[in-house]
């Protein structure tokens, strides 16, 4: 018998997980193709690499020696350019044809900019990949006026490493508050007073109309407001899923890929996970688009384990996301935004500590904390909240004493049996190993 | 594989494991750096050691986006300090709030069983954290619950909350 054949497109987070966990089931029987157009690398620790924490080469997480021993036949700096469903048939961008059984699509995002004119001008740049990245490593002096145009989380993650490479930092953003999409007005006001102190300049409800050369700078201009001039513009605008290759392809496609519990798109052979991937979400049940590490890798697994000829279904994946700011930790997990949920919420200025959860009933659906790194109620809550949020244990009498001091978490997660619910919990329904132990 | 076992009962409450754990792991006696923690119950009538429980899926160890938690030679999940960029990923991946960030290193610690001699139960002068050859368990669960009744019934009759 012929041996099987997955093609992985994209060899991010998503597919490297596939791949590891094929390979951690069957041992290299099967042929694996990794088409990918960028190297194996890890995206979110660019903010490291860009804060010179740690060299560029930290950032690979496959090197060509490693996808050998994974048995991986590689086509890097190759794209995707055409699937065939029926035949079973990816083409490259070089003409290449490849022939499979299965085929994971895990493409990952691309940063959009927003429509301003000059805005795809030199100087310009997006924060999304290694290539985008070593251009800004290489602008940003002691300094440099840096504007970052949206304060998104994605914004946020680079924050601290503009000011520790001693720049001057301002961020404009056209929404009313800060990190419109992680944490609430309450949230966001503490942490942009937080930041000011911090020597950082923020404008919020602000529309960029244009960005010009001129003899100071880039300068940028605004609506309404004074203009503003930069040595650098980064622009954390947002981004979309790569699906432009799907084109024609008959794989159904609504703002992603939309697969079901085993990662499986409208056609059998052919899943997606990732950025790219439209799955349930944990909380409301309903299809979503995270683009987050952690469903990422989620996802790269159930897939990877189900090409291999498992069958595992997915609970599905809880938002979360967690960002410092000049040691301030912002979090939030699930449906934090909630409008119909019940809320318990208290602000405690004199900490910089707020936190808010959310009910549905007596289980949290979704929760957010701001809090000081070296405050250890907030280190040491953040993993129990994604506890709470993701058991989904109803916590009876604990939800009046939460509403009464959410600071007092630990208690009502000890007490609930929380712990007893999580641990039989496995994602793939059996104990991990560390991909660095697979083959 | 030999996990901690916790006897809550037993208990005291004199923090010795948390001196002894921060001792061993960062060399100092600092309990804020201790990654077993003793939480009161009862107005302070009753104790128990918390911490990592070694569990199956090993959340802190999948989400690492640079494989800087691996299996050790002892069955526990470990930061790899030099693979560690300190992004905190696996703070709020571990639903067990069990790895934590020490901001003056920026890298995440956790417990690793003092590969093999877990100072915590050594220095437990109660014998209420065992280093056992079991299955992993919830400890505190029962001990907890039974602890918590009073002061919620308290709480409730004082007409707070909802
Ligand atoms: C600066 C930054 C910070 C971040 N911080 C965090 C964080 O703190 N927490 C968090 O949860 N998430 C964070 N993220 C997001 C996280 O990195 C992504 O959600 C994650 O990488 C998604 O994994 P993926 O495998 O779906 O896609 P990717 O990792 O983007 O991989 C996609 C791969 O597909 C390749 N590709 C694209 N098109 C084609 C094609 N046509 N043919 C072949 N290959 C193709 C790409 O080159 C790439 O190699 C951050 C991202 C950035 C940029």
């Amino acid at each position: 018998m012929a041996r099987r054949r997955h093609v992985i497109v994209g060899g991010g987070t998503a597919g490297l997980n596939a791949i590891t966990t094929i390979r951690e089931q069957d041992a290299g029987a099967s042929e694996i193709a990794l088409v990918s157009a960028e190297p194996p690398y890890s995206r979110m620790v660019l903010p490291y690499f860009l804060g010179r924490r740690i060299a560029e080469s930290h950032v690979f997480t496959a090197t060509p020696a490693r996808l050998e021993a994974l048995r991986v036949q590689p086509y890097l700096g190759r794209k995707a350019q055409s699937l065939d469903a029926t035949a079973r048939r990816l083409t490259l961008d070089d003409g290449t044809v490849l022939d499979y059984d299965d085929l994971l699509i895990a493409t990952g995002s691309s940063a959009i900019r927003a429509p301003v004119p000059g805005a795809d001008g030199r100087g310009l740049h997006s924060f999304w990949t290694l290539e985008q990245a070593r251009r800004v490593v290489a602008e940003i002096a002691p300094g440099s006026r840096v504007i970052l145009v949206g304060a998104g989380f994605i914004a946020f993650t680079i924050l601290n490493a503009i000011l520790d490479l001693e720049a001057r930092l301002t961020i404009v953003e056209i929404a009313p508050q800060i990190l419109p999409r992680m944490i609430d007005r309450t949230g966001a006001e503490m942490v942009e007073g937080w930041l000011r102190r911090h020597g950082v300049e923020i404008h919020t409800g602000v529309t960029l109309t244009g960005i010009e050369e001129s003899p100071e700078g880039k300068r940028l201009r605004f609506q309404r407001g004074e203009d503003l001039l930069a040595d650098v513009v980064i622009m954390a605008t947002g981004i979309r899923p790569n699906l432009e290759w799907l084109a024609g392809s008959g794989v159904a496609v609504n703002r992603g890929v939309l697969v079901d519990d085993h990662l499986r798109s409208s056609v059998p052979t052919i899943y997606a996970a990732g950025d790219v991937a439209e799955g349930r979400d944990l909380v409301t049940g309903e299809p979503a688009l995270h683009a987050i590490e952690p469903t990422a890798m989620e996802h790269g697994r159930i897939a990877g384990a189900n090409m291999a000829g498992d069958d595992v279904a997915y609970r599905g994946s809880l938002l979360m996301n967690i960002v410092e700011v000049r040691g301030l930790e912002i979090a939030s997990f699930g449906a934090w935004e909630a409008q119909t949920g019940e809320t318990s919420a208290m602000l405690r200025p004199e900490r910089s500590a707020y936190r808010k959860l959310v009910w549905d009933g007596d289980r949290l659906i979704g929760a957010m904390i701001v809090g000081k790194t070296n405050d250890i109620w907030t280190t040491n809550d953040v993993g129990m909240l994604k506890g709470l949020v993701q058991s989904g244990k109803r916590l009876g009498p604990w939800k009046a004493h939460l509403h009464r001091n959410p600071f007092d978490l630990k208690r009502a997660f000890v007490a609930s049996g929380t712990t007893a619910s999580l641990l039989p919990r496995t994602l793939l329904g059996r104990p991990s190993i560390p991909a660095e132990q697979i083959p | 594989m030999k996990i901690l076992r916790i006897i809550p009962e037993r208990c005291t409450g004199c923090l010795r494991c948390e001196i002894a754990c921060s001792y061993m792991q960062t060399g100092t006696f600092q309990p804020a750096k201790s990654v077993i923690r003793v939480s009161s119950f009862e107005a302070h009538t009753s104790y128990a050691p918390y911490t990592c429980t070694q569990c199956s899926e090993g959340w802190c160890m999948t989400a690492c986006p640079v494989e800087a938690i691996t299996l050790s030679p002892v069955g526990a999940k470990v930061v790899v300090e030099d693979r560690c960029v300190g992004c905190k990923l696996c703070t709020i991946a571990c639903p067990y709030g069990t790895i934590f960030y020490n901001p003056d290193t920026h890298k995440a610690f956790k417990c690793n069983l003092c590969d093999g001699h877990p100072a915590c139960a050594e220095a437990c002068p109660t014998q209420a954290i065992e280093y056992v050859e079991a299955e992993t368990a919830d400890w505190l669960g029962a001990f907890a619950a039974a602890r918590a009744q009073p002061h919620l019934a308290t709480a409730l009759a004082r007409g707070e909350g909802r």
